[in-house]
């Protein structure tokens, strides 16, 4: 055999010819092509949308100029000036943004404080009906949180605005107007609403403690006190910390709730407060709280990566022995579980009750035989204004329900397969810097909340620019809206189903012969189908529930279900109101519970990631 | 039956990093069973991923059959799905939504064969690899050693003129390690195919491979028969990683000290090594017997570890440490003194390039004498009634 030992000459090519070879090797990597197109795609329904919402807080509006005293489209500060510095940023901003980060920090601290309790009774205790408890307890999740705002208004509503009066008030007794409408009941409500996800995260975390970390302490004569503060909360606090900023997150961009609760008592967040800026035309000002609520959302997200970068250092979690070891409350046992059962009757059945009921009594808080009706539901010639027929036999509920399914249902199919794409395109692109942009821009509507997103588009999308005509007033840009919204999750459950699979198989295929289309048809898809399911059906869900995009966006001839419960609910069409919201609860709760039995996945997993 | 011509090839990582391959220059022959041998990390596998196309050369240069497939200078790349190549990977990559049919016929499919010569095709390459009865079942269903069959009959079944393996048996239990080996061998028999494996394991490279060629850092270091890589070693890392026991490395140069007394003892016998920088011996011929010589080493037994049908014996002579090993049950005892004869003609010797130095040492004058092989097996034979050759492990 010939020895090749030396090997002295490096023939070393100029980088053209490395530049023209690595051409000629990605045309044969269709992944290439398809991460450029994303990312193009994506800077222009992601990137360009947020540019253009902050450009709008520092350039004069039409029919600005008179009050700026500039020429329309100048570079102004005008806008900040009025939101920070003006009499009127009191009202305009820094109230709203008090109130907003009071009802953020208080829910975050009320709803860690309820659902640690509940995830150590369920996860480490020998709590009666404990396995019961732990997939009840997520329902209240799966409800829609303006849910839980209907219902408080049916029962608490009081004299301060028009329309039916509450339960409450119709029985006798006067509701204080902080009971409710403002901050109380908004705070109440986040916290149920919330709970179970914390639920969820940190009984994931407790039950995949090493339970060996635990017994090598109590080896060491460590008292029980000093093992749950020492070794099990520093384990869990990764888990606590991104829970609390989850939830933060999500509270500074909540808008049904303050909507529904603290609007008749110009009780005002971030959120109500760009709704209402944009309502009375003042986008300048709309762009300046768009941009606060950015800014919020970008430190809560700095900060959540920042924890999971410390976090990652003990991330040693998980061994053989997983914690299904359990105090034992002895006595207790049977009293303990009416903590979690307390939680169940008030986060989930009595506002499904109330709901219900309310849409079938004629008069609210008259519990008499003859005041029931199911008229709202199935009546026909009623004596009301408008909305003679039952809900069921109105043609509009009809049409927002199918608007519903169509808008979400397209939308969600997109996003799941763009997310799958994205995954592809993020794992096989040759260029780190392309799909690192895509990884980025992708998750980057995670950080505006969905009203400011919202808003973006419509400032983005509301006239023709360019090729692309004006869209609003068309399902278009609704669909194309939620799919942005939704990319967050869609591209990282793409990203990890890809990065599970691994380039082998494909390679496999490769090496087999087989053309991308071929690879794409029989292997990717059919091995991806579960996440594949799950990535479309999540966010058909999340879909349905959602207030802040559609609020802004839909127009009477695309009202969903949501705008169109609130519309009915602002004419004062209570019971109707009710009735669709019920269905919305309804659809969304039968729907996880569909994808659990489809992906066979817990639902906690997705909200990890 | 193609050949695989490997030309100045390298393999670069991003910037300012070390080459995973570094000016790789091989032919493989048609027909040739040939393994890359290397520790972990040398750059093996991905030569194998280059030959495939699953990775591109960052210079130089790969002809498969005659016509390049991948050249910087060239500026040519064929992509895996046009090399007609087989390759099975470590952990077999089966698609797990497929059943086995449809795994093994899934390259069948692709050249759009017609149903009935695919299936007479399909079953008989799960036939010869013993795999037609699982035909209907899916990966997960099949053990490990069932799973690689079907990996390398998917692979088997488009006929291609190379197969490539990536470390063939290392996720397989003993005994299905032996019966793999067999099967490699026989489908290298009737195939012909031009066979390249990955391996960092010597007895598999040893056992499976007609040519060896060694690895490390990136850059070739040997290449060879099996019997040539062990018997000699071109430089010090291919003396050292061949073998088990490892060979006993002995530093010549820093005998000036005084440190080592094995290497004073080499350096006075044999003067002509002096400027070598090291000298090793495999284990087995160094030669042990209970009376002493001029030209042997006292020795303390340090230990003795049996190893299944042969023993390693660690001695110690000072702070120097050699391994022996023998198939003859040892009857000495730990601590015990014996003499340790180190045959110049086992010796091997590298200067401080570790490379490998040819020196001319005289024939020990005692083995010039000796004609008959002893009976132990060792190449080196003795004189019957010389004292070393004495009782050699056989005192009753």
């Amino acid at each position: 055999m010939p020895l090749s030992v030396e090997t002295p000459h490096h023939l070393k090519p100029d980088w053209w010819l490395r530049v023209r070879h690595s051409i000629a090797v990605s045309r044969h990597e269709p992944a290439n092509v398809i991460a450029f197109i994303l990312a193009v795609c994506f800077a222009y329904l992601i990137l360009a949308p947020v540019i253009s919402i902050l450009l709008d807080a520092i350039f004069v509006h039409s029919g600005d100029a008179g009050r700026t005293h500039q020429d329309e489209g100048a570079f102004t500060l005008y806008y900040l000036t009025r939101a920070f510095m003006s009499r009127m940023s009191q009202i305009i901003l820094w109230t709203p943004l008090y109130n907003t980060l009071a009802i953020a920090l208080g829910t975050v601290a009320c709803s860690l404080t309820l659902g640690v309790t509940l995830a150590w009774l369920i996860n480490r205790t020998n709590m009666a009906g404990r396995r019961w408890f732990a997939s009840a307890l997520i329902v209240p999740f799966m409800l829609p949180s303006w849910t839980f705002a209907m219902a408080w208004t049916t029962i608490f509503k009081n004299r301060t605005i028009g329309g039916q009066p509450g339960w409450l008030e119709a029985l006798g007794f006067h509701t204080p107007n902080w009971l409710a409408y403002g901050f109380f009941p908004i705070v109440v409500i986040l916290i149920l609403h919330y709970t179970p996800l914390v639920i969820l995260i940190v009984g994931n975390a407790l039950t995949r403690l090493d339970v060996q970390m635990e017994d090598c302490a109590r080896i060491l004569g460590a008292p029980r006190r000093t093992i749950a503060f020492s070794i099990i909360l520093p384990l869990v606090r990764p888990a606590l910390m991104s829970a609390a900023l989850l939830i933060f997150a999500d509270c500074i961009g909540e808008f049904a709730v303050p909507y529904i609760l603290g609007l008749p008592v110009n009780y005002d967040t971030l959120s109500t407060g760009l709704y209402r800026s944009l309502d009375s035309r003042q986008n300048g000002v709309a762009a300046v709280l768009a941009a606060v609520i950015m800014i919020i959302g970008v430190i809560t997200l700095l900060i959540d990566m920042h924890m999971m970068r410390e976090a990652r250092r003990f991330v040693t979690v998980g061994g053989k022995g997983n914690m299904d070891r359990q105090t034992s409350l002895g006595k207790f046992r049977v009293i303990a579980a009416s903590i979690p059962m307390a939680f169940m009757l008030i986060a989930m059945v009595i506002p499904l009750i109330t709901l219900f009921l309310s849409t079938i009594m004629t008069l609210p808080g008259r519990f008499t035989l003859s005041n029931f009706t199911f008229d709202y539901w199935i009546g026909h010639h009623l004596t009301t204004v408008a909305l003679r027929n039952g809900i069921l036999f109105t043609p509009e509920f009809w049409q927002a329900t199918w608007n519903t399914i169509f808008i979400v249902g397209i939308a969600s199919l997109c996003s799941g397969i763009l997310g799958l794409l994205v995954g592809y395109a993020v794992t096989r692109c040759s260029f780190r810097g392309v799909s690192g942009f895509l990884r980025h821009i992708t998750f980057m509507p995670y950080l505006v909340p969905g009203i400011a997103f919202a808003a973006a588009f419509l400032s983005l999308f509301a006239v023709a620019r360019g090729p692309i005509p004006a869209l609003y007033g068309t399902p278009i840009l609704l669909i194309i809206a939620l799919i942005a919204e939704k990319m967050p999750f869609a591209s990282r459950s793409g990203i990890a189903a890809m990065t599970q699979l691994g380039k082998e198989p494909e390679e496999a295929a490769r090496i087999a012969g087989a053309s991308w289309f071929t690879r794409m048809r029989k292997i990717i898809v059919p091995i991806q189908a579960g996440p594949l399911a799950t990535g479309i059906l999540l966010p058909f869900i999340s879909g349905i529930k959602g207030v802040s995009l559609f609020i802004i966006l839909a127009v009477p001839s695309t009202d969903v279900l949501t705008t169109y419960s609130l519309r009915l609910l602002d004419y004062n069409y209570d019971q109707a109101a009710n009735a669709v919201v019920f269905m919305i609860a309804l659809i969304a709760w039968f729907g996880t519970l569909l994808i659990q039995r489809i992906s066979g996945t817990h639902l906690a997993q997705g909200l990890e990631s | 039956m193609p050949t695989i011509e490997l030309k100045n090839l390298t393999k670069t990582y991003g910037k300012n990093t070390t080459p995973a391959v570094n000016d790789v220059t091989i032919t493989i022959a048609d027909g040739e069973f040939m393994c890359l041998l290397g520790p972990s990390g040398c750059g093996k596998t991905t030569i194998l991923r280059m030959i495939a196309g699953i990775e591109h050369a960052s210079s130089g240069e790969i002809v498969l059959g005659g016509s390049v497939v991948d050249s910087v200078n060239k500026s040519h790349f064929t992509p895996p799905e046009q090399r007609q190549i087989g390759l099975v990977f470590q952990n077999y990559a089966l698609w797990p939504h497929m059943t086995v049919e449809r795994n093994v016929d899934f390259g069948l499919r692709i050249q759009k064969i017609p149903a009935e010569e695919r299936h007479a095709r399909c079953q008989d390459v799960m036939e010869k690899l013993r795999i037609a009865e699982y035909a209907n079942r899916y990966p997960s269903q099949l053990s490990g050693g069932q799973q690689q069959r079907v990996a390398l009959a998917r692979m088997l079944a488009v006929n291609p003129g190379i197969l490539l393996l990536d470390e063939p048996l290392s996720n397989l239990d003993a005994t299905l390690r032996l019966e793999m080996r067999a099967e490699l061998r026989r489908i290298h028999e009737t195939f012909g195919t031009t066979i390249v494996f990955v391996s960092h394991d010597q007895w598999e490279a040893m056992t499976l491979a007609n040519t060896i060629a060694v690895m490390n850092k990136g850059t070739l270091q040997q290449i060879g028969t099996p019997d040539e890589i062990y018997a000699t070693p071109q430089n010090r890392f291919v003396a050292e990683f061949i073998g088990n026991p490892k060979i006993n490395m002995i530093e010549l140069s820093k005998a000036t000290n005084s440190l080592d007394k094995v290497a004073d003892h080499i350096l006075a016998r044999l003067p002509e090594c002096a400027h070598a920088d090291t000298c090793c011996i495999r284990p087995e011929e160094i030669v042990l017997s209970d009376v002493p010589h001029s030209h042997t080493l006292p020795m303390t037994i340090e230990n003795i570890m049996p190893t299944g049908g042969s023993w390693v014996i660690e001695l110690s002579y000072g702070s120097s440490r050699l391994f022996h090993s023998t198939q003859q049950r040892p009857y000495w005892r730990v601590q015990e003194q014996v003499n340790a004869f180190l045959p110049a003609q086992a010796l091997h010797f590298f200067d401080q390039h570790h490379q490998r130095l040819i020196i001319d040492t005289p024939q020990d004058e005692s083995l010039k004498r000796l004609k008959q092989p002893n009976q132990f097996g060792s190449n080196h034979t003795f004189e019957p009634n010389h004292p070393l050759t004495q009782p050699v492990n056989h005192r009753v």
